[in-house]
């Protein structure tokens, strides 16, 4: 219960965050002059479509418990390729690079393409926030001792070592109001864990001098991969 | 001259927006924003406090560490809620709840402290 009570007030400290923007980006259009205004409605647009992303992975979180998504093969390039067309422009927007390399032979793992999809979104987002201008961050897809490992590199600052231990057991319990890197309640984090859990996948991460990666480890389609 | 300091970029352009048309320098850290203060001593600092890297606290304790950036006025914009927190001895003439604030209020503060 307090788990959940912890979860929910994070949750809501996340959201008010891009619903104070909204306000203040309203504001600013009532009085900005034309030229400034096409401007600040693309960024209202990016600010909701980022809010509404939280509040979907949320909502997913609490259908989990019914094993409502279906367990299938999934391309992971792929799915790697919608999220990176996702974020093209909030990459450029920031002034940051995305530099991917795919050098898996396994291309399907078993997976939920959605649950997937938040993961891997999640980790760019969080390479987004914790890059600083003109950096570039690496996803890359590779087999990793008979399973396909997707990570998500930054250049941001390190991780915490008790954060990282906690990964390194594979799996996060919840959300935590101590930010788990300078600015982040660790949500992103959470939700990945929670996906990656059900999908019967691992996410961990690697602490780098300059930066973290951030990756989460999935089982290969064996049977399909024999028709490819 | 006024700094902005916010890692949230939209937020921080927002700030500025309202200040215009005050001249304003944008950071997204703390550690640029004091390297900065080696070369123009800014009229007015709007802080946000949860910053990648060293928090809104720990650059108001560098500029109170020196005679010349104690002096310069900060208003700390923030999601927190700083209610009832005197933090004067910081240098503190204003704060702004991120959730609250209208950009009147900010040119309010940024018309009072620049010449």
């Amino acid at each position: 219960m307090e788990s959940e009570v912890n979860g929910i007030l994070v949750a809501a400290h996340e959201l008010k965050a891009p619903l104070g923007l909204m306000r203040q980006l309203t504001l600013s259009l009532e009085l900005a002059p034309p030229a400034e205004q096409a401007r600040i409605r693309r960024q209202m647009v990016d600010v909701s479509e980022r809010a509404l992303k939280q509040v979907n992975d949320l909502t997913k979180i609490a259908r989990l418990e019914d094993g409502l998504f279906e367990m299938s093969p999934v391309s992971v390039r792929g799915v790697c390729d919608e999220v990176t067309r996702e974020l093209q422009s909030l990459f450029m927007f920031n002034k940051r690079d995305l530099v991917i390399k795919y050098s898996n032979r396994e291309r399907l793992v078993i997976a939920n393409h959605d649950l997937l999809y938040s993961v891997i979104y999640n980790f760019c987002l969080n390479a987004v926030h914790y890059s600083g201008e003109q950096t570039e961050s690496r996803l890359v897809i590779q087999d990793h001792q008979g399973k396909v490992r997707i990570s998500v590199r930054d250049f941001g600052p390190a991780l915490p070592t008790d954060v990282w231990r906690e990964l390194k057991r594979g799996w996060i319990n919840k959300p935590t109001s101590i930010a788990m890197r300078p600015g982040s309640s660790g949500l992103g984090l959470y939700i990945a864990s929670k996906f990656s859990k059900y999908m019967n996948a691992r996410v961990g991460a690697t602490r780098h001098r300059d930066g973290t990666s951030f990756f989460i480890e999935l089982p290969v389609s064996k049977q399909m991969s024999l028709f490819i | 001259m006024i700094f902005i300091i916010d890692d949230d970029k939209i937020m921080a352009e927002c700030i500025a927006r309202a200040c215009k048309p005050i001249k304003t320098q944008v950071f997204t850290n703390a550690i640029e924003a004091a390297a900065a203060l080696n070369d123009t001593l800014p009229d007015l600092i709007f802080l946000d406090i949860l910053l990648d890297g060293p928090n809104g606290f720990t650059f108001l304790n560098e500029l109170v560490s020196y005679t010349d950036t104690a002096k310069i006025p900060i208003v700390i914009v923030s999601n927190l809620d700083f209610e009832n927190q005197n933090l004067a001895n910081y240098g503190v003439v204003g704060i702004l709840d991120k959730n609250k604030m209208t950009p009147q209020e900010i040119k309010d503060y940024a018309e009072q402290f620049t010449q």
